[in-house]
């Protein structure tokens, strides 16, 4: 085909200015928004990967514990074993820093072992500082080049070294002090140098292994070991091996499936906000098909014309394709550079992990992935294309000697019912819905969720047929004439609605899922958080904890009546699971646990069985555990055998947890420490007197106090942030549905012109025809919104009874926000007739006369 | 050469009459011919029919040698695109290219090389007396300058046929008379052949032979009667 | 090298000036006793801890009149900050071919996290150096290692001579001293077979480095050590044998205020003998203090003073990876009589600037009288490339 036939086509696109534009942002935000989240999680994932590469080094294997650590014992035994070449101890602590919002991880090294394995790690001295180094001061301290073997500085027992990354965010240097929490006991450590290999985005600390032993008050205790196997020793082999002289709870794990682990449990998030993206796509494809259909109706005497001059009807169809594609790729090459401007302003404002909370201490840069940007892009002109596909069928279909003379658009837009198809494509929905999720992903779940979308679609033909006949015509003359219209053509609807029935689909669902989520997590709260007040040192993942002492001394205060502590720790139940969370606190006092199976009866045991634990829906569903099953928890490096007595609701722990008794993890652990305690007030008793009397007691900088409402609201505050970019998206979706009726409306009335035309020689006045026009825009997009509210209703099912359950595993009660839905419902279909009415306002205007008479 | 045999078109396969039957002409190089008859006596149809537009329910169509009947829908597409040329009553002139590339059109259907499409296009406005408009877009034409541009499209590409459905119906009569010399004369001088359907005496008197068409057949009607 | 550490690592520590005792006169005959032959107790029982002087800084002083007892004393000492074991020797394999070696084993003990009741307190710090001089390679191999003492993995030990880091090991056995050394290019496992009791260096073992006596080691010396044990040099092996020599020192203060740099040279003489002699080095490069033991045959040792010692260069080589200038041939007085020393090739400088930090010359070296080879050892010398900081 001659390349300077395209130009009949592309001029046309050109020409439909208002029309190519909204396509192109159409699909610009789609590619935009998919792009975004991608790179954006990316960039997240990629520091992620870099920083567990970082520490891992050249580790072939790695011994890792639960966040309590394991005894360091098994360093020396592991070490000296022979398929072991390297093996590198490490502790990692998430120190708190008293009077900070932020903790510090820092890493406690074998400066001499850490070198062998992930010699990034190592700290290099501030030069000066008032310090000497053995290496660099003894000798010329003017050659850069030279690396001390042993600064004794980097051994000291209060000394601390920051990445850059860490320095920045603390606004400390070398040479400053910073004070680190362990238990309530303050620590001073000296700043003396950085950890350059640890590079921009993680922030990080390293110090002595020994001493932070001794500051965290964990000596004994390692929480990972990273080995480097003897050359020509087999990895799997060696694993195995090794494996035996782990103590119950401690695992054998290649580096990268520790990142797997950790992607794995963010990946589910991932793929709901890609998922997002692509409807988003799908949408603009929409708005491609909406403006190439009219397109078409419009320009189909061009096509008979241009058909007559011996344009064969392969050539038209390429033609047409190569306008969407245009369009999409257009646009597809907007929205990269959209999605790239969006990122950098993501990642400056709420994070690599779009407010989830999932990747905390990092600090990616905006990265350009050439591969994803192309992907991006061609996917634009992939929508474009797929949108303009049918069109240019239809438009290949016309009978040149008939469409050359007759004005018969409506020939086009003579919908035949799809009522089957749309049938079918719910009756797979439905079958798609009782699939197990592939690989943690629900994959059938999302087929579920665009078989509805298009079964939404296909059913809009027979939807509006409905509506009419339903819709008694009345006698005023502008309502019959809508109906007549729409009546006949329900291609119209179909070309109009589609859009809008995707995005009220999308919006609709999402509106009933947030809202259900959040009615639960709020309930939820209320009964997990049924104590007065509660007091905890840090988070339990940081270095903060209470000796009994200090629990005791709580207790004594007046006007307390009971204090209920509470001890995390995580454990690692098996190779390809990210750790759970185990919890203990008194179960047979006022904390009843939100269960969903069991009971909360026997707290305590009777003494001759396992003892009871409860555990969470996810770690139910993820090791397929239910009532009654029999559960081994590695418990201090020993596997202790316990029952599952209940199943209960946890929207916290997406990865499971484990509840057991205090009583009896202090019996088998000898652990006494605890990290949260839960205050019930005496009656009568004074709340903000006992707080100001419990943080005298503890001291004020070394724990922090709240009461049920601030955790709750703190707690909605982070979901309500979490599903922001929810919100964003289904904004942008109904809006892009709203371009999809006003660039239909446009379009249509332009084409009717001489329909209108006729009319005001019937003696319609203007305004009728507005009004018209405003009627038939609020029906379809009435029956577009109701179709779309159905579809939504479905979708939201799936997303709350398939999407949640296997992405998070988590389950919810639905409920529906009615009166929100139905603003938006009206909103919309008003929205919908002012848009109609505003577009055909050019047609209007025109000469009754000169429209009539025009011909073509 | 035009031959015409037999031709009949039916409304539906199923009609019990056809909108004509026995339809027989010739034509040669450098003739032209109007057609004429009553309003739905199907001459455009018959213009659609030759042109290959509309499938015909009986007879042959031969332009020189080759059966036109025989070719299937994208065949005579190709062979319409080399020795076709139309011209419409509504013009059909694309909104969306200037006069020039309308003009030019058909060429790149036919694959000529741009340059030369542009430099032939240009050479054809002239003899249109359109040069100075090359650039314009169409919406600054009048009628009668949009039908010169449609009758140098026509022919730009030298075909063996045009094929002119009322191409002066749009026109006052000062301008129609205009036009249609200029069209006549141009399919003359192209050596090619030429037929005209139209309402109008005027327009049929220019034509070398004037045809009637009725539902039974097409009769040479006599110019000096 | 090991000087080079070692100093390296109580220039860290150092401060203030140490308030030693005076050293005494009491030169204490080493006698036989017991089944070891091999070593030499003293009559009294080793002092403790609590009894020793100590310096400032937390170490004990170096004192003269501390007698050295076997083998108690051929063990670590971990109150005092830096002990090593050295030793270096020639080797001949199968085919008649020669090579230098060395080994040493540090310990520091840096005063850090005495209080910590972790396994990983690094209160002790070993480190370990081997080398091999190969004139087929022209340069020196070598590796090093470093950890701090975390019993089993490595450490050095009280009683016995005992050092090791993972699978490198020095230790006593069975009447005789075994090393083992592993690495990608090169690796060794030697059996050192003594000949006589230790050689006591100094007054009965207290060595004095510079005037001021506040710097000054035990040390003594295991000369004339029959070697036998296997060496690989890249993917080849090679059975071995020849002789060595062990020093074994430790101190707290050895480096006095304004020296540049040392020489030390450890000699085994073909009659039997062995000669140790070194000088410190001003910043002008002259001698700040000179000294050395001979032994002639298997006879008694002879302790030699500042004045009986003397190095004056011959011959320099300069290295083209450092540009330092390196006296390779030497001119050695010796009590009256003029040794010449030649080294085995020239290149023995280790540049260790991206691990150590530290630019040295040590090899290995034949002494020659009259032109006539009469015994080989190894030579060390430091502070020839930068200025010996303090």
């Amino acid at each position: 085909m001659n390349i300077a036939l395209y130009r009949v086509f592309l001029a046309s696109v050109l020409r439909r200015r208002l029309a190519t534009a909204l396509s192109l942002i159409a699909i610009g935000l789609g590619v935009a928004l998919g792009l975004a989240v991608q790179l954006i999680h990316g960039a997240a994932l990629a520091e992620f990967d870099r920083g567990m590469r970082l520490l891992a080094g050249e580790a072939d294997l790695q011994v890792l514990g639960p966040r309590g650590g394991f005894d360091d014992g098994l360093y020396v035994t592991v070490a000296r074993r022979p398929e072991v070449a390297e093996a590198s101890p490490i502790l990692e602590i998430e120190a708190r820093l008293p009077g900070r919002e932020e903790t510090l991880r820092i890493l406690g090294i074998d400066l001499f072992r850490v070198a062998r394995v992930s010699p990034v790690l190592l700290p290099v001295a501030a030069a000066g500082g008032g310090s000497r180094s053995m290496g660099s001061d003894s000798f010329d301290p003017s050659d850069q080049d030279q690396r001390s073997l042993t600064p004794l500085i980097l051994l000291e027992s209060d000394t601390l070294f920051l990445s850059a990354a860490a320095r920045a965010a603390l606004g400390v240097e070398s040479g400053n002090l910073l004070t680190v929490q362990s238990g309530l006991r303050e620590t001073r450590l000296r700043i003396a140098g950085t950890v350059p290999g640890a590079g921009v985005g993680q922030r990080l600390a390293v110090m002595d292994i020994a001493a932070a032993q001794q500051t965290f008050d964990r000596i004994g205790r390692l929480s990972r070991i990273d080995l480097r196997l003897a050359p020509g020793i087999d990895r799997s082999l060696a694993q195995r091996e090794l494996r035996a002289l782990l103590p119950a709870g401690v695992e054998l794990l290649a580096p990268e499936a520790a990142t797997a682990q950790a992607a794995g449990l963010s990946r589910a998030y991932r793929v709901n906000m890609t998922m997002l993206a692509a409807i988003a796509l799908l949408t603009g494809g929409f708005l491609v098909f909406s403006t190439q259909l009219l397109a078409v109706v419009r320009r189909r005497q061009e096509f008979a014309f241009l058909r007559a001059l011996g344009l064969d009807r392969p050539m038209l169809v390429r033609g047409l394709l190569a306008e969407g594609v245009a369009i999409g790729l257009l646009g597809g090459a907007l929205g990269v550079a959209f999605a790239h401007a969006l990122t950098a302003f993501a990642l400056e404002l709420i994070g690599g992990d779009l407010g989830a909370g999932f990747f905390r201490g990092l600090a990616p840069a905006l990265p350009f992935r050439p591969d994803l940007a192309s992907a991006y892009w061609l996917l634009g002109g992939l929508a474009g294309l797929a949108g303009a596909w049918w069109p240019a069928r239809e438009a290949a279909r016309l009978v040149p000697a008939r469409a050359l003379r007759a004005g018969d658009e409506a020939e086009l837009l003579r919908s035949p019912s799809r009522l089957p198809a749309a049938l079918g494509c719910l009756a797979l929905a439905a079958l798609a819905c009782l699939l197990p999720p592939v690989g943690g992903v629900p994959v059938f779940g999302y087929a579920a969720v665009a078989l509805i979308l298009a079964g939404a679609v296909l059913s809009l033909p027979s939807a509006t047929r409905l509506a009419m006949r339903a819709l008694a015509a009345g006698r005023v003359v502008v309502l019959r004439l809508a109906h007549a219209r729409l009546a006949s053509s329900p291609g119209q609807a179909v070309v109009a609605g589609a859009g809008v029935v995707a995005s009220v689909a999308l919006a609709a669902s999402m509106a009933i899922m947030v809202s259900s989520f959040r009615v639960s997590v709020d309930d939820w709260l209320a009964q997990v958080l049924p104590a007065d007040l509660y007091v905890r040192a840090s988070s339990s993942a940081a270095s903060g904890f209470l000796e009994p002492d200090a629990v005791d001394k709580v207790a004594a205060l007046a006007g307390i009546a009971s204090v209920e502590p509470i001890r995390y720790d995580t454990l690692r139940l098996s190779a390809g699971h990210f750790p759970m969370t185990l919890i203990a606190r008194p179960l047979d006092g006022a904390f009843s646990l939100p269960l969903i199976a069991g009971s909360q009866a026997g707290a305590l045991g009777d003494g001759g069985a396992a003892p009871p634990a409860w555990i969470s829906e996810a770690m139910a569903d993820l090791l397929s555990l239910g009532v009654g099953a029999s559960l081994t928890l590695p418990l201090s490096g020993e596997a202790h055998d316990f029952r599952v007595a209940g199943i209960w609701r946890d929207y916290a722990r997406q990865h499971g947890a484990v509840m057991i008794e205090l009583s009896t993890y202090r019996a088998i652990t000898g652990d006494e420490r605890s990290n949260d305690l839960a205050i019930h007030l005496a009656g009568g008793a004074d709340l903000d007197a006992l707080m100001h009397e419990i943080r005298d007691a503890l001291g004020a900088r070394h724990i922090e106090l709240s009461t049920p409402g601030e955790i709750r609201a703190i707690s909605l505050a982070i979901f309500d942030r979490t599903f922001l970019v929810t919100y964003l998206m289904a904004a942008v979706a109904v809006l892009i549905g709203l371009f999809g009726i006003s660039t239909t409306f446009a379009a249509l009335a332009t084409s009717r012109c001489k329909e209108f035309g006729m009319l005001r020689h019937l003696g319609l006045l203007r305004s009728q025809i507005g009004r018209l026009l405003a009627l038939e825009g609020a029906l379809t997009a009435a029956v577009g919104v109701a179709v779309g509210m159905a579809a939504g209703g479905a979708i939201a099912l799936v997303l709350i009874e398939v999407i949640n359950r296997q992405s998070f595993h988590w389950s919810m009660d639905l409920t529906v926000p009615a009166p929100m839905l139905a603003i938006f419902a009206v909103a919309l279909v008003a929205l919908a007739a002012l848009a109609a009415r505003l577009s055909g306002h050019q047609a209007m205007r025109r000469s009754a006369v000169v429209a009539v008479r025009e011909d073509w | 050469m035009l031959e015409v045999e037999q031709l009949e078109k039916r409304f539906s396969a199923q009609a019990a009459h056809p909108l004509f039957a026995g339809v027989s002409f010739t034509l040669a190089a450098g003739e032209c011919v109007a057609v004429m008859g009553e309003s739905g006596v199907g001459k455009s149809t018959l213009l659609n029919c030759i042109a290959g537009l509309e499938a015909v329910d009986g007879g042959r169509i031969v332009l020189d040698g080759q059966e036109l009947t025989a070719l299937d829908d994208d065949a005579f597409a190709r062979l319409r695109r080399r020795r076709f040329g139309f011209v419409f009553q509504a013009f059909h002139i694309l909104p969306h290219l200037d006069v020039l590339q309308n003009v030019a059109l058909p060429l790149w259907l036919l694959d000529v090389e741009s340059g030369e499409a542009t430099r032939r296009a240009r050479a054809m406005l002239e003899r249109v007396g359109l040069a100075d408009r090359a650039g314009d877009w169409p919406r600054h034409l009048s009628g009668g300058e949009l039908q010169r541009v449609a009758i140098a499209r026509a022919l730009v590409h030298g075909p063996a046929l045009v094929l002119a459905d009322e191409p002066t119906g749009n026109l006052d009569p000062e301008r129609a008379d205009q036009v249609l010399g200029l069209l006549l004369e141009s399919i003359r001088s192209a050596g090619a052949m030429g037929i005209l359907v139209t309402h109008s005496q005027a327009a049929a008197a220019r034509a070398d032979r004037v045809l009637r068409l009725a539902a039974d057949g097409l009769r040479e009607f006599d110019k000096a009667a | 090298m090991r000087r080079a550490v070692a100093f390296l690592l109580i220039a860290v520590a150092a401060c203030g000036s140490s308030v030693a005792g005076q050293a005494g006169e009491n030169f204490a005959q080493p006698a036989f006793r017991g089944q070891d032959k091999q070593w030499v107790p003293t009559v009294s029982p080793p002092p403790t801890t609590d009894v020793l002087p100590t310096g400032s800084g937390g170490y004990p002083s170096v004192v003269e009149g501390r007698p050295l007892v076997f083998p108690q004393d051929s063990g670590a000492h971990p109150d005092y900050r830096t002990e090593w074991w050295y030793v270096t020797g020639w080797l001949t394999d199968a085919e008649g071919a020669e090579r230098g070696f060395q080994v040493t084993f540090f310990r520091v003990r840096t005063l850090i996290g005495e209080d910590n009741p972790s396994r990983f307190a690094p209160r002790q710090l070993i480190v370990a150096h081997a080398a091999i001089a190969d004139p087929a390679t022209g340069r020196l191999l070598h590796a090093e290692r470093a950890e701090r003492a975390l019993d089993p993995l490595a450490g050095a030990a009280v009683g016995r001579t005992h050092a090791w880091i993972g699978d490198w090991v020095l230790e006593w056995r069975d009447g005789r001293y075994t090393t083992r050394i592993a690495d990608d290019g090169f690796g060794f496992e030697l059996d050192f077979t003594p000949e006589g009791p230790p050689m006591l260096n100094g007054r009965a073992g207290f060595s004095q480095k510079a005037p001021d006596p506040i710097n000054a080691s035990y040390y003594y010396s295991r000369p004339q050590l029959a070697v036998t044990g296997r060496l690989r040099i890249g993917a080849r092996h090679h059975e071995v044998t020849g002789r060595a020599w062990l020093d074994h020192e430790w101190s707290s203060e050895i480096l006095p205020d304004g020296a540049r740099g040392w020489d030390w040279v450890g000699i085994n003489l073909h009659d039997g003998g062995a000669l140790m002699a070194f000088q410190m080095r001003d910043e002008a490069g002259a001698a700040m203090w000179s000294a050395g033991t001979y032994r002639a045959g298997r006879g008694e040792p002879q302790i030699l003073d500042p004045e009986a010692v003397r190095f004056t260069p011959l011959r320099r080589w300069r290295s083209p990876r450092t540009g330092a200038e390196y006296p390779v041939q030497w001119q050695l007085d010796i009590d009256g009589r003029r040794l010449t020393l030649e080294p085995l090739f020239d290149d023995q400088e280790l540049d260790s600037r991206r691990s150590t930090g530290a630019v040295y010359w040590e090899g290995a070296v034949r002494l020659l009288e009259g032109g006539r080879e009469i015994g080989r050892g190894y030579l060390e010398m430091t502070g020839y490339t930068e200025r010996l900081r303090m």
